[in-house]
């Protein structure tokens, strides 16, 4: 896919320190990195290398320690709280690893809780295609409790597409998911990138997950250490071996297989 | 296991910290309320006791009370003859003739009353020094002759007086003026009497009106003989006229005559004290059910890792124990410096007592640990044992579902039939004639009641909820519909949370409808009854001299003037049981300024020379008709029969009349000599204007200012003021269980946002703002509060409801609910949720999103 002219989101020799003195530990180190608009990026890398900390300090919900962050033409760092809070609200849509919803909502007004703080009603037609797309018509009415570990995450998934924010970032979205339902949440994100022109970013394991992605970034020891256009599972899952040889941290298993 | 007990305990350090509160305050609560109440009756036993003369003899009167003017102006007195005649008793040691008249005035030069306050008596004594005196002469010199008198310090530097400055003391007989001629300082605490000290010959003329009586003769034993022995020696040579009591009978019978008040006191704090405990425990359950649910996916992770049930159990009861120990010792210092407060708060009142005297007796240590350590643990252990038996994964899943547990059914049937019987309970007592049988049920009723609304609360949690904050997210938004169903996700927990705040405004609730039911049913009372058009009376009840009538009568543009007296008395029946009551005496003309219903005869015939008037109720029971001859006895001891010749409905008669019977001033007066009056009605003469009368007649008794001049309208501010001000006092009591409910709500709340620690990460990652968290976490409070409210006033009003018609036929006839003050209560239960919100809402909206996030 070919970029539109401006980046979504860069940052520009960003750091994060966590801890200081002998137990500091350099989570990001000096990374630049662009994120371009209306593309499918992933982020891959062996755990602890930095993933979800590189999107946590995109996304505005964490803080760095040196370098600069961009969202479109805002820097974050000069930011105050009521001004990130309104870039989380409105421009930025997030899904965590693991515990995305609210206990008390159901999963319709778990999906319509960021519209609902701003004040803004969500586009019904949209929220109809997501949610049908999201294979989660019948659950609207649960409470997350109510719902397996999976259909949470495809929850967590519509609430983010829902806003249509400028950027989405998906921490592992499809870590609970089989295949198949991870394959849909997948196929939704890649539909949303070429059909409306969203940004996407996400972070995973799993090559097949990867291949969905227009580019896949390579994360170790807090560096961007390759980067693969075009990312098929078996290209990805070369480069990954290649980097278990140079020495990169462990990988974690890919999953056996999917269409 | 027990190292991991320790370690869980010491590593969460916020709730530690939260539930240790929990536990110092209920304890503190109950133990402050009891070293308080200990600390007035050991200081009134101290006094008693050290007023008290070895052995005391003083007339002995079956209807008269001693030391007691409040009826007619004259007390039983013993003759200065009788001392002689004891005085050789073997065992004496040392006689001595004691004046002691309480309920007389101290005023200043400017006729300002300076005696004691808030039902503590002013006391007139005659000064001699002694052994069993009370006080030391600490400035100044003795009273000696008519124009002097000692005072004790406390009158003395809360008024400024200084030695020699013009004072004024007025007994039943009249006023006269004194020097202040020195100070008197107590060797024990003075709670707040005020003792006026004359010379023994003053004394005697100016208070008992009469030269050579005392009100007792005080005798000292002599060494090894005891006070009773010495008793039964004196007793028979002072024969059957006379009581002789020891010592501890005599503070025994002080403690009961002016300990009535007392006991009241006691009575209400000590219902405070078990208010407290209720309020206490419920705190230390909740915060610790909370603090085990949330520990329930670490329990459930140590099953997982092997641990067994009883493990787990043994954990959890021994952090509790610890726990409820810690607590319940920081909590028994707290509660020292609560009854310190207490004591400081009861001074500005009247009552005096010292802080170095603080009784902590063993009870109270007992109490305190007791609820502390048990109420600790068992709230500790039911959770736990909650959660070990379920099984590891089921307690791992468990902490992020909300509105688990059992389903409330069983609740909801228990609480009912509870709740039914309790209904019973209280429509038996607002119904039952018997008015001690109806107090039994209306106190098991209020008791039961409650525990039925506490066990239904988190039934009736979601419907009033809905209701109360039914229209949050129509107003706030979504920030509403999170708080509304936060404060609805764990209904056992918010009706716990609301309970406290429940039984403390129900308290308040009740209490005002009965305050406000009293004052209306006065007022009713007054329009109904008093035809006077004003009302010359002393503001204590009182008798007056007779001058005072005599200026009233000559008061111009006074009309009709009719004099009444109360004196004590018994009702002799034909079989000659004896009904006590008070004998009333009046002027001629009685009808025309009090509205009395007569059954039949008239008031004229009834209030005639040799006549009685007598109530419907005492006339039914004894058969007694028009011309039945009634006998009574008076005061003074003589019995007299007399005439029926009237009688008065009893049920509607003005109120205090109830049975008593009325007879004419003259007629009384021959039993009763000197006799004085304590009201006077007045009517104004025809063309003369009620407010000019008025101000006359105040102005012509400026120099009696034990008297005051009242129309119906100052009566009935008089006693909406005398309501209010007990209300007030009760209400004040109450403050510290609503302030104990706030810290509970504010406990919870604390608790909450740490137990959802990630969810408000997660909020504020999708984009709340922090005024917008702030809010959520207020208008929780705000809900759960308004729950307490509608909880507590349907209670309160149900109690209120039914005392008003237990009381109907005390004379609390009519209902009143006083709206101003329910209004009140909802708008401060929101403000209590808004405080109670402060300090948890900070904290939640200063939690850091992505630490939030990962927070276990
Ligand atoms: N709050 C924190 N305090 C200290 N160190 C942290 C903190 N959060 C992350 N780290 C460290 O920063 C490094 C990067 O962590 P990050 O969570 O970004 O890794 P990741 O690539 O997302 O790993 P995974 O694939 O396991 O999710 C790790 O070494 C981690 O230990
Ligand atoms: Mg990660």
């Amino acid at each position: 896919m070919a970029a539109s002219g401006q980046p979504a989101a860069r940052a520009v020799g960003l750091s994060k320190a966590y801890g200081s003195g002998d137990t500091a530990v350099l989570a990001l180190d000096h990374v630049d990195v662009e994120i371009d608009g209306g593309r499918f990026t992933a982020i891959m890398g062996p755990s602890g290398s930095g993933k979800s900390t590189l999107m946590h300090c995109l996304a505005g919900l964490d803080k760095p320690t040196g370098g600069e962050v961009w969202v479109g033409d805002t820097e974050l760092s000069r930011l105050g709280d009521k001004a990130l809070t309104r870039l989380r609200r409105d421009r930025v849509g997030f899904v965590f690893q693991a515990f995305n919803l609210l206990p008390t909502l159901t999963a319709e007004e778990n999906i319509t809780l960021p519209g609902d703080i701003a004040g803004r009603r969500t586009d019904p037609a949209w929220l109809r295609q997501v949610v049908e797309t999201l294979n989660l018509g019948d659950r609207l009415r649960h409470r997350p409790h109510e719902l397996s570990g999976g259909q949470q995450q495809r929850v967590a998934v519509a609430r983010a597409l829902a806003a249509r924010p400028q950027l989405i970032f998906a921490d592992e979205p499809t870590g609970n998911l089989d295949s198949r339902s991870g394959a849909e949440v997948l196929g939704f994100l890649r539909r949303s990138v070429d059909e409306l022109g969203q940004t996407v970013v996400m972070v995973t394991h799993d090559p097949n997950a990867a291949s969905f992605a227009d580019l896949v970034l390579f994360l170790a020891d807090g560096r961007i250490v390759d980067r693969l256009e075009g990312p098929t599972a078996d290209a990805v899952l070369e480069r990954m071996r290649r980097f278990d040889v140079r020495g990169g941290g462990p990988v974690a298993q890919p999953a056996p297989d999917a269409d | 296991m027990l190292k991991a007990t320790l370690r869980s305990f010491l590593a969460h350090k916020g709730r530690l910290a939260l539930s240790m509160l929990a536990v110092v305050l209920s304890v503190a609560f109950v133990a402050g309320t009891l070293m308080f109440t200990d600390t007035i009756g050991s200081t009134f036993d101290r006094l008693f006791r050290s007023t008290s003369a070895d052995v005391s003899i003083t007339a002995h009167n079956d209807v008269a009370g001693r030391n007691d003017q409040n009826f007619s102006g004259t007390v039983p007195t013993v003759p200065a003859s009788l001392i002689p005649q004891v005085a050789h008793i073997p065992g004496v040691a040392g006689v001595s003739g004691r004046v002691a008249m309480a309920g007389i005035v101290l005023t200043d030069a400017k006729n300002k009353d300076i005696g004691a306050i808030g039902g503590a008596p002013t006391i007139g004594i005659n000064w001699s020094p002694g052994p069993n005196s009370p006080v030391d002469l600490t400035s100044g010199v003795a009273p000696s002759g008519d124009g002097q008198a000692v005072v004790d310090a406390d009158t003395v530097s809360k008024h400024h007086l200084v030695l020699g400055q013009q004072l004024h003391v007025i007994g039943a007989t009249g006023g006269f003026p004194v020097r202040l001629s020195g100070i008197a300082t107590f060797n024990t605490t003075n709670p707040g009497a005020t003792l006026v000290f004359l010379d023994t010959a003053t004394a005697q003329r100016k208070l008992l009106g009469h030269d050579g009586v005392f009100t007792s003769v005080d005798l000292t034993a002599a060494k090894g003989v005891s006070n009773e022995q010495l008793r039964d020696r004196v007793a028979p040579v002072v024969g059957s006229a006379y009581d002789v009591k020891t010592a501890e009978q005599t503070a025994k019978d002080a403690a009961q005559t002016l300990g009535t008040f007392l006991s009241v006191i006691k009575d209400a704090l000590l219902g405070f004290a078990g208010i407290a405990v209720l309020v206490g425990v419920s705190l230390i359950l909740n915060t610790f059910s909370m603090l085990v649910a949330q520990r329930t996916r670490e329990l459930g992770l140590m099953r997982a890792l092997g641990a067994s049930r009883e493990q787990v159990n043994r954990s959890v009861l021994v952090e509790a124990a610890l726990l409820g120990l810690i607590g319940s010792t920081l909590g028994l210092f707290l509660g020292v410096g609560l009854a310190l407060g207490l004591i400081k708060l009861i001074a500005r009142g009247g009552m005096v007592l010292k802080g170095s005297q603080l009784a902590v007796h063993w009870p109270t240590v007992v109490a305190a640990y007791a609820v502390g350590i048990i109420a600790t643990t068992v709230s500790a252990y039911l959770p736990a044992r909650r959660a070990s038996r379920i099984s590891p994964m089921a307690a791992l899943r468990e902490a992020d579902t909300p509105g688990r547990g059992a389903p409330l059914r069983i609740r909801a049937v228990v609480g009912l039939v509870v709740l039914a019987v309790s209904a019973g309970l209280l429509v038996g007592a607002a119904t039952d004639k018997d008015l001690g049988q109806a107090g039994i049920l209306l106190g098991a009723g209020v008791l039961l009641s409650l525990v039925g609304l506490i066990i239904v609360g988190p039934v009736l949690a979601t419907p009033v909820i809905r209701l109360v904050g039914g229209w949050f997210p129509r107003v706030f938004g979504p920030v509403g519909t999170l708080s509304q169903r936060n404060a609805l996700r764990n209904p056992r927990r918010t009706s716990a949370t609301a309970s406290a705040l429940m039984i403390g405004l129900a308290l308040v609730a009740s209490l005002s409808v009965v305050g406000s039911s009293m004052a209306a049913s006065f007022d009713a009372q007054i329009d109904k009854t008093i035809g006077a058009d004003l009302i010359v009376q002393n503001s204590t009840g009182l008798p007056f001299p007779d001058e005072v009538a005599d200026t009233v009568q000559a008061t111009p543009g006074v009309g009709l003037v009719v004099r009444g007296q109360g004196t004590r008395g018994a009702l002799v029946a034909a079989d000659g049981t004896q009904d006590r009551t008070v004998v009333v005496g009046t002027g001629p003309g009685l009808d025309k300024v009090v509205r009395i219903e007569m059954r039949s005869g008239t008031v004229a015939a009834g209030t005639a020379p040799g006549h009685a008037m007598i109530g419907s109720n005492y006339a039914d029971a004894h058969r007694l008709h028009l011309g039945s001859p009634v006998t009574i006895l008076f005061q003074s001891g003589k019995a007299g029969t007399l005439t029926v010749g009237g009688i008065d409905v009893t049920d509607t008669n003005p109120g205090g009349l109830a049975d008593e019977p009325v007879v004419a001033s003259s007629t009384l007066r021959q039993y009763v000599p000197g006799a004085l009056d304590d009201i006077v009605f007045v009517n104004v003469a025809p063309g003369a204007s009620k407010e000019q009368v008025k101000s006359a007649l105040t102005t012509a008794l400026a120099k009696d200012p034990q008297v005051q001049v009242r129309d119906q309208t100052d009566y009935k501010k008089l006693v909406r003021g005398q309501i209010d001000l007990l209300l007030n006092l009760v209400y004040g009591l109450l403050a510290l269980a609503i302030i104990i409910a706030i810290l509970g709500v504010v406990n919870t709340l604390a608790l909450s946002v740490i137990e959802r620690t990630r969810e408000i990460g997660l909020l504020r990652a999708i984009g709340l703002g922090r005024a917008q968290l702030r809010r959520m976490v207020r208008l929780e409070a705000v809900v759960i509060a308004l729950f307490g409210a509608v909880l507590g006033l349907g209670l309160g009003l149900g109690w209120g409801l039914a005392a008003q018609r237990l009381l109907a036929a005390k004379g609390l006839q009519s209902l009143a609910i006083p709206w101003s003050t329910i209004i009140a209560v909802v708008i401060g239960a929101a403000v209590v949720g808004l405080l109670a919100a402060l300090g948890p809402a900070l904290r939640a909206s200063r939690l850091d999103v992505l630490d939030a996030i990962a927070h276990e």
